[in-house]
């Protein structure tokens, strides 16, 4: 008998989307390695750049993460303490 | 996720706000240390320009004698540390003391990316980040003295792992949240009471720095780490080898401890209930709890190793409880210490982003692993950590003794040996604490799978 996770279809579209669209990220941000160490390390209003640059990627690459391990089968034991 | 969603901008508005106004008061990078470039150097006065960021300010700055003028880059962003100097009394029409002010080194700001440094910070995230998602603990103690091993200068190190903390500590504790682990409530009222302890603690380090220099401080944010490590960290291995013993015979409830049980006996009001937490305590007793993680994170940069220990054996919340919540007050500091570094533009996004790309699946990997241990699993693993990394700060403590002049010097071999100790102890407790939940996590995993 399949258990629920089995029975779950595992979210490969969605690991490939947000692979592709972290690694594009993580591409261009060190493509514009110059232009970015420059815009991000001017201080003052400048600090939104390197916050907001790390929610991107908290969002995007996290999930990345979060699903490919649910692919792998790896997932929260289902009854938690 | 929309409740996390606005906690978590309900956190970071008055961050926002505050942040300014603590940037102003002097919390945040020395003011002994400048950011900018040098244009030139005057080989003859053994001086140098100095052009500050992002004012543009032009200062002339004293090079020291182990300093060759030729080995200075020009035209490159640089950090340069000043010697420390008192009160300064400027006369009347005197220049400036500032612009006489004596340089102890400069470092190159922003390292150059090889293969090597990648694969090597993509490394310490993963294990970093494992370490977080199980025991609430950052990390930050291995990977700032990590990222400058490979180079980078310690204020870029302290403010691109700060900048890397709080978005780990956010993923960490949504999935945490999602296990039913996370009391929201009280991650906030300890969070608000922590960001007060790092105030306290700054204040102390400055008042150390002032009176006994820099080997002052590095010795007594050491003395910390020991005393802590060694007393906090060997109770915590006592409960948990308790905990073991008394689950290999059936008896395998975590019981609250005598003092959180008192502590949750004393009626002050307002009293508090925090539902996932499972316990109702008087608000002054999360102060101090509060006080001290904040006090921890500003001195030694783990407020986790009080924060933990204070929230399991002095309000009585479970270890897996206790951990989970820990990564709220972790994503708070983290959130406000960033902003306070990223407004003197320090933040090295490559550093920062590099580690996430493995810390992340690590974060996660360490919350849904808690989910398969016992508590004491958890235990073994944070005093684990905790022991091994007070043998490598204690490895270093000769050599701030020596740097006082409150010991005789010994040979540099003799220095050479503790400095490896030192780092290979730092080391080993990350590979030791990932080992331990890596193997408690399979077994665990194989034994749901046999028993389905």
């Amino acid at each position: 008998m399949k258990t629920e996770s089995e029975k779950k279809a595992k979210p490969w579209g969605k690991v490939i989307v947000l692979g592709a669209l972290s690694l594009a990220s993580y591409l261009f941000l060190f493509k514009n390695e110059s232009a970015v160490m420059e815009l991000y390390t001017r201080g003052g209003i400048s600090t939104a750049y390197p916050i907001l640059t790390v929610f991107w990627f908290s969002f995007t690459h996290g999930a990345f993460a979060s699903n490919l391990l649910s692919c792998l089968g790896i997932e929260a034991k289902s009854s938690g303490h | 996720m929309k409740k996390f969603v606005i906690a978590v901008l309900f956190v970071l508005f008055p961050i926002l706000l505050s942040t300014a106004a603590m940037a102003a008061g002097g919390a945040g990078p020395s003011k002994d240390m400048l950011k900018g470039q040098i244009l030139s150097v005057d080989a003859a006065a053994h001086t140098l320009l100095f052009e500050k960021d992002p004012t543009g300010e032009q200062l002339t700055l004293k090079l020291p004698e182990n300093i060759a003028p030729e080995e200075v880059k020009l035209n490159r962003k640089v950090l340069v540390n000043l010697v420390h100097q008192e009160g300064e009394h400027q006369a009347e029409g005197e220049p400036s003391a500032a612009a006489m002010r004596e340089i102890k080194d400069i470092e190159i700001m922003f390292l150059t990316m090889t293969l090597g440094r990648i694969l090597a910070l993509m490394g310490i995230g993963a294990i970093g980040g494992l370490l977080s998602g199980f025991i609430g603990s950052g990390g930050a103690f291995v990977m700032t003295p990590a990222m400058m091993s490979l180079g980078a200068p310690g204020a870029v190190a302290v403010a691109s792992n700060m900048c890397h903390k709080f978005p780990k500590a956010m993923v960490g504790a949504y999935k945490r949240w999602k296990y039913g682990q996370v009391d929201i409530k009280l991650g906030l009222v300890m969070a608000v009471s922590a960001i007060i302890g790092v105030q306290i603690g700054i204040q102390i380090q400055k008042f150390i720095l002032a009176a006994f220099g820099g080997a002052g401080s590095n010795l007594y944010i050491s003395v910390v780490f020991l005393v802590v490590l060694v007393f906090v960290g060997g109770y915590i291995m006592m409960d948990a080898i308790n905990l073991m013993k008394g689950s290999k015979a059936g008896d395998d409830e975590a019981k609250v401890c005598k003092l959180a049980l008192t502590m949750q006996k004393i009626n002050i009001p307002p009293m508090m209930t925090f539902k996932t937490a499972k316990i109702t305590i008087s608000a002054w007793i999360t102060l101090p709890v509060g006080i001290l993680t904040g006090m921890l994170a500003a001195t030694i940069a783990v407020g986790g190793f009080i924060g933990v220990p204070g929230l399991i054996y002095v309000m009585g919340v479970s270890a897996v409880a206790a951990t989970a919540t820990e990564l709220v007050i972790a994503f708070v500091m983290g959130a406000w210490g960033s902003f306070q570094w990223g407004l003197s533009g320090l933040i090295d996004i490559r550093l920062t982003v590099l580690l996430l790309s493995c810390s992340l699946i690590g974060v996660q990997l360490g919350a849904l692993g808690t989910t398969y241990v016992k508590d004491y699993v958890i235990k073994l693993v944070m005093a684990a950590t905790m022991l091994i990394v007070a043998v490598s700060r204690g490895a270093m403590v000769p050599s701030y003794l020596i740097d006082l002049g409150w010991v005789q010097p010994i040979s540099p071999s003799t220095l050479s040996l503790l400095n490896s100790l030192s780092f290979w102890a730092l080391i080993s407790a990350l590979v030791i604490a990932g080992g331990i939940i890596i193997v408690a996590m399979i077994k665990g995993m194989t034994a749901g799978k046999q028993a389905a």
